[in-house]
């Protein structure tokens, strides 16, 4: 699930200092088994540091099998214009021999112990990792060793690694969802290094030298930044003792004192649309800035994203579907696919929605993307709040399926925040989530903000970028007692229409409905107006309410809608009055 | 923790009764209020010590216990650490029981299950309830297992459970969703004509080739003429011969025996299933006949891609001999010989691990670099069992991808070398094992072990099996398997393709080649 945080990696500083493993094993608080510890009845993940500042991490699970690789806080934002896609490059020579092993000999070795030896790089993050039978952890950790420090980098091997390098720039171009995203970072952060592509440009694919790889190599594979992570049948102190035989050699100093302290990356809400008619369907991704890794604020908004939730035209439900987002996708045909998704990096993160759909309902999507967002931000109701934070816990719980994504979620974490994040946790953390923590933090992050868009395909409709922006926030009159009444109007769409379009919405539950202030019927539910007649006791009254309620327009409204607004306003304070005054004459009668 | 609870809980309650007029929207308030506002780095005060499992204790419990209940039915569980547990019913059903039915029953009742039932009004009710617990449920039918199984937190057991037993046994099958399920039944046999990936609609023909009509050669999926004529009479009829008690399973996989044989007892020994009695009488005992031949589906494969991205027009054959069933000893060497074979895509991603020194890599893909997918594929049943090697080429070079397919079945018949064996069984164990990893994959081990032997062979013990196989063992049971008639399942543009008296001289000569065409024109 994409909402479920792809996590970048913490700066080389902060690496340094991690949480000591000890915190974790210190008993806090109660005695008696609770649900939150019976959570963990996984087992625990140990953490050893290295006198180099390599750590170590594993949790052994008694499995047969083992997975084991090296975390590194390296990744294309730690790349310049000239040296782009360096780390790509690298991690595709990692395979193709060391000083030890010719490209051949590695290959048999791995298969013939029924391993998979496998690498990853992200925009702050490599891995490389090998799964195997447990009672080969040895080995594993021995060829991982080689593959990271002693590859063979010889310059015909670059060059020849370079066509494949090519071949798969082009087939990434393929990959549209890639291409998306990739152009979405490119415009939210532009200027900024976590605008490059992780894969880098066809230009430096050719002109990247065995020398820019060696640099990159000697000034980021640095022990402080590495994770020796582990997790199956694996025993901590075996491991603890492969890493001192295997990785002590590693240097913790960098040349000249010159540690690249990363600069920090700013959000820029802007849009860039590439425009082909040709193709069959439209990709489009919107997002706004999101939190850091380290920042409380994920988990609520990644509850958010649990709520607004995915769908692929393939799924079942069709309308069934707990998302509403996904439900209308479905009964309307709006698009191909979305999903809603939240990468986080060390200092900032993107939080959007990515679709698919052909050229004549990119506005409709925008449209119920931005409500969804509108939604979160104002009237996300107890039902979907516990429904969103049961699916988040779920998924948190489910990736954990074996120890690849075990030895995985080890290694980032250590990464990421200095030790690994129980279950517990996390599960306390998610339940801590209210639907007014989910409004505030989203409206934090979402309500009014820039937006960054970005679009490939048959695009004509996508709306223009001050319309984008518009939908950002939902005008409303402020009807101030001394118990504020909120309103909130959709302008862009009448929302007349809205009512009929969301016409699957109106029988869902109760509590939806009367959250729904959009709806005009919902205006002045009939429970306000003992509330607001309580608000009348003369004690809580502010000055000026005697006069009856005070009403102010959040933004400039056109006229029109000004006027209507404002007739409403006025019967409703009629009304109130009439009721103030029946009240008054029933006591005196 | 407590505190924040009980607060929560009573803020809940001003939402549902204190409604709109009490909401502070956004620019109000700003922070989180309650909600900790601690980086995520560093540790979140008030959480209890977790009690870690360690993996002394998971030894103990980690074995599968059965124990069968007094109307026949077994339950047989695994304990496994984690918060969540896989619990389901197999049943022996499947397509090769509708022998005396119309084909395609199976395929109904799996599209059918967690549907209406006698406790819950609807599919989504079941969903909501699973909800409650985390839960996801699926079904899955093969030829001879139906297999219905429920995810969730291992606290919901009794839920769980309950909810397996009505959705088993009283199913309400309205009119609604048999017709429902006449439309997805209708979709998924239009898509599975559609899709690029030809490998399920080749399953499909080869078991046909090498079962001709009888037990697992029946069709798995429903033919579109049956679709019309399954009811639910016809289902009642059919479920009243094949889903008695006997003929389960109940399976836990990270759940205690006892409390799992609890429910059972609960729910599953006294229930009466909706289409009362069961009339085991009627069930189908029949042995599979391996029969071979031919089965042909000449088609236009030239535009396949659902997306932009093109995919050239190939012609797929598939070419399968007689192995043995699972229960003989001969299973363990055929899956070595099987795992030593490989293969898979010319264009597959990956680094080393997939398998790049398979024989169907080195011998075949490396060598004839026209050819896009040659793979190897054991289908093993309780009485038969059948390995095959598909492969995928230009319409315009199938006889020469039939003659490499038979070239390399003959050659399985040499002395397999000790590294490539070696390489196998050690693949075929890390394979066992790293798949055994996950809870779903052990539930359906457990399940279909226990439903088809009565006991469970562990791990280890298939590990030791594995090592034990030796060149000979690979000799023999090839020599055994190369005296069948061959399955041919074709599929694409045909017309280049040798007929099916070549492709067996070709496996019965010595060379595996086929006999030369002389052709006058060419």
């Amino acid at each position: 699930m994409a909402s479920v945080c792809r996590v970048g990696s913490t700066v080389g500083r902060s690496l340094a200092k991690h949480r000591s493993p000890v915190l974790l094993s210190l008993r806090r608080g109660q005695r008696s088994v609770s649900y939150a510890q019976s959570l963990a009845g996984a087992p625990e993940t140990r953490l050893t540091a290295l006198d180099n500042g390599l750590r170590v991490a594993s949790e052994e699970t008694g499995h047969a099998t083992c997975t084991v690789g090296l975390w590194i806080g390296a990744g294309s934002r730690y790349e310049s214009e000239k040296n782009n896609g360096a780390g790509f490059f690298l991690e595709h020579m990692a395979f193709k021999g060391t000083k030890k092993h010719s490209q051949t000999a590695l290959e048999q070795q791995v298969e013939s112990m029924g391993a998979h030896l496998s690498a990853y790089t992200s925009r702050e993050h490599t891995a490389y990792y090998m799964k195997t039978l447990a009672q080969d952890l040895p080995k594993a950790v021995e060829l991982l060793s080689e593959v990271v420090q002693s590859s063979s980098l010889s310059e015909a091997e670059v060059e020849q690694q370079r066509a494949v390098v090519l071949r798969e720039l082009d087939e990434e171009e393929g990959n549209l969802q890639e291409v998306c995203m990739d152009l979405l970072h490119a415009t939210a952060f532009q200027g900024t290094p976590l605008s490059h592509s992780v894969l880098g440009p066809s230009a430096n694919a050719r002109t990247l030298t065995r020398q820019d790889l060696v640099e990159y190599l000697s000034s980021h594979y640095k022990a402080p930044r590495m994770v020796l992570s582990a997790a199956g049948g694996v025993n901590h102190e075996e491991l603890v003792g492969l890493a001192k035989a295997h990785f002590s050699g590693l240097s913790f100093e960098y040349e000249g004192d010159a540690v690249p302290v990363l600069s920090p990356c700013r959000f820029t809400g802007s849009e860039i649309r590439m425009r082909d008619d040709a193709m069959p369907l439209a990709h489009v991704a919107i997002a706004v800035e999101g939190a850091s890794v380290t920042s409380p604020d994920v988990v609520p908004l990644m509850v958010a994203n649990a709520i607004i939730g995915s769908y692929h035209i393939s799924n079942g439900g069709g309308k069934n579907q707990s998302s509403r987002l996904a439900a209308m996708a479905a009964e309307e045909n709006f698009c191909q696919s979305f999903q809603a998704f939240h990468s986080s990096y060390s200092d900032t993160g993107l939080m959007g929605i990515y679709f698919v759909t052909d050229k004549h309902h990119i506005e409709d999507m925008m449209h119920w993307s931005q409500n969804a967002w509108m939604n979160m931000c104002t009237t996300v109701t107890e039902s979907d709040v516990a429904r969103g934070k049961k699916a988040l816990k779920a998924t948190l719980v489910g990736q954990l399926n074996g120890t690849t994504p075990i030895c995985d979620d080890i290694g980032r974490h250590v990464l990421n925040y200095g030790s690994r994040v129980s279950l517990a946790e996390w599960d306390a953390r998610i339940n801590a989530v209210t639907p007014k923590v989910v409004r505030d933090i989203c409206s934090k992050y979402i309500y009014d903000k820039c937006p960054a868009v970005a679009a490939i395909g048959p695009v004509e409709q996508l709306p223009d970028y001050n319309r984008t922006r518009s939908s950002m926030y939902w005008l409303r009159v402020v009807t101030m007692c001394s118990v504020p009444v909120w309103l909130s109007l959709v302008l862009l769409l009448p929302w007349c229409a809205q009512g009929q379009r969301g016409g699957p919405d109106q029988d869902q539950d109760r509590d939806r409905d009367r959250d729904r202030s959009g709806l005009l019927s919902a205006w002045f539910p009939p429970e306000v107006r003992p509330l607001l007649r309580q608000g009348r006791a003369p004690s809580r009254l502010p000055k000026r309410g005697q006069q009856g309620s005070r009403f102010a327009l959040s933004l400039d409204v056109p006229t029109s809608i000004l006027s209507v607004l404002i007739d409403l306003a006025k019967n409703q304070d009629l009304r109130t009055k009439a009721a103030a005054n029946a009240e008054l004459m029933a006591r005196i009668g | 923790m407590a505190t924040h609870m009980s607060r929560c809980r009573s803020w809940s309650r001003v939402q549902r009764y204190g409604i709109a007029a009490y909401r502070e929207y956004s620019g109000g308030g700003g922070g989180g209020g309650r909600y900790p506002n601690l980086s995520l780095s560093s540790p979140l005060p008030g959480i209890p010590t977790p009690l870690f499992a360690s993996v002394e204790d998971a030894h103990g419990k980690c074995e599968t216990r059965i124990t069968t209940l007094d109307n026949g039915l077994r339950v047989a569980s695994q304990n496994k650490f984690g918060q969540f547990c896989t619990v389901g019913i197999l049943v022996n059903s499947g397509s090769r029981h509708e022998t005396k039915y119309p084909s395609g029953i199976a395929h109904f009742l799996e599209k059918l299950a967690f549907s209406s039932t006698a406790q819950y009004g609807s599919r989504d009710e079941i969903l909501l309830t699973l909800e409650k617990h985390g839960g996801i449920c699926d079904c899955q039918t093969s030829r001879d297992t139906t297999m219905y199984a429920i995810s969730a937190e291992a606290r919901g057991l009794d839920t769980v459970v309950s909810l397996l037993s009505d959705a088993v046994l009283h199913p309400r099958l309205l009119d609604e969703e048999i017709e429902m399920t006449r439309m997805a039944v209708r979709f998924e046999l239009e898509d599975l004509n559609m899709r690029p990936d030809p490998e399920p609609l080749l399953t499909e023909m080869i078991h046909a080739a090498a079962y001709r009509g009888n037990t697992v050669g029946l069709p798995r999926f429903c033919p579109i003429d049956n679709v019309d004529q399954i009811d639910k009479a016809v289902l009642h009829s059919y479920l009243r011969s094949y889903y008695g008690p006997e003929r389960m399973v109940l399976a836990g996989v990270g759940i205690e025996h006892e409390q799992l044989v609890e429910c059972a007892q609960k729910y599953l020994l006294n229930a009466r299933p909706v289409w009362g009695d069961a009339t085991p009488a009627t069930v189908d005992l029949s042995l599979a006949q391996y029969t071979g031949g031919i089965v042909k589906m000449e088609k236009d494969m030239s535009d396949v891609s659902l997306g932009p991205t093109p995919i050239p027009e190939l012609a797929h054959i598939m070419i399968g001999l007689e192995s043995c069933s699972f229960l003989e000893d001969d299973f363990i060497p055929f899956a070595v010989l099987n795992m030593m074979m490989g293969g898979g895509g010319s264009f597959s991603a990956g680094g080393p691990g997939k398998g790049m020194f398979t024989r169907l890599y080195l011998n075949v893909l490396n060598r004839h670099h026209w050819m896009y997918n040659a793979t190897a594929y054991h289908h093993s049943y309780e009485d038969s069992g059948l390995l095959c090697i598909h492969a995928s080429a230009d319409p315009r070079q199938v006889r020469e991808t039939v003659e490499i397919i038979t070239r390399e079945f003959i050659q399985m018949a040499g002395t397999p070398g000790e590294m490539e064996l070696a390489r196998a069984k050690t693949q075929l164990k890390s394979m066992l094992m790293m798949n055994l990893e996950s809870r779903p994959v052990i539930f359906e081990d457990v399940g279909r072990q226990v439903l088809s032997t009565g006991k469970r062979k562990l791990p280890h013990e298939l590990c030791a099996l594995i090592s034990n196989v030796t060149a000979s063992d690979i000799k023999r049971v090839t020599a055994k398997m190369l005296r069948s008639k061959p399955a041919v399942a074709a599929l694409g543009d045909l017309t280049e393709l040798p007929s099916f008296e070549h492709i067996q001289t070709a496996l019965s000569s010595k060379d595996g080649r086929l006999p030369r065409m002389y052709r006058l024109f060419r």
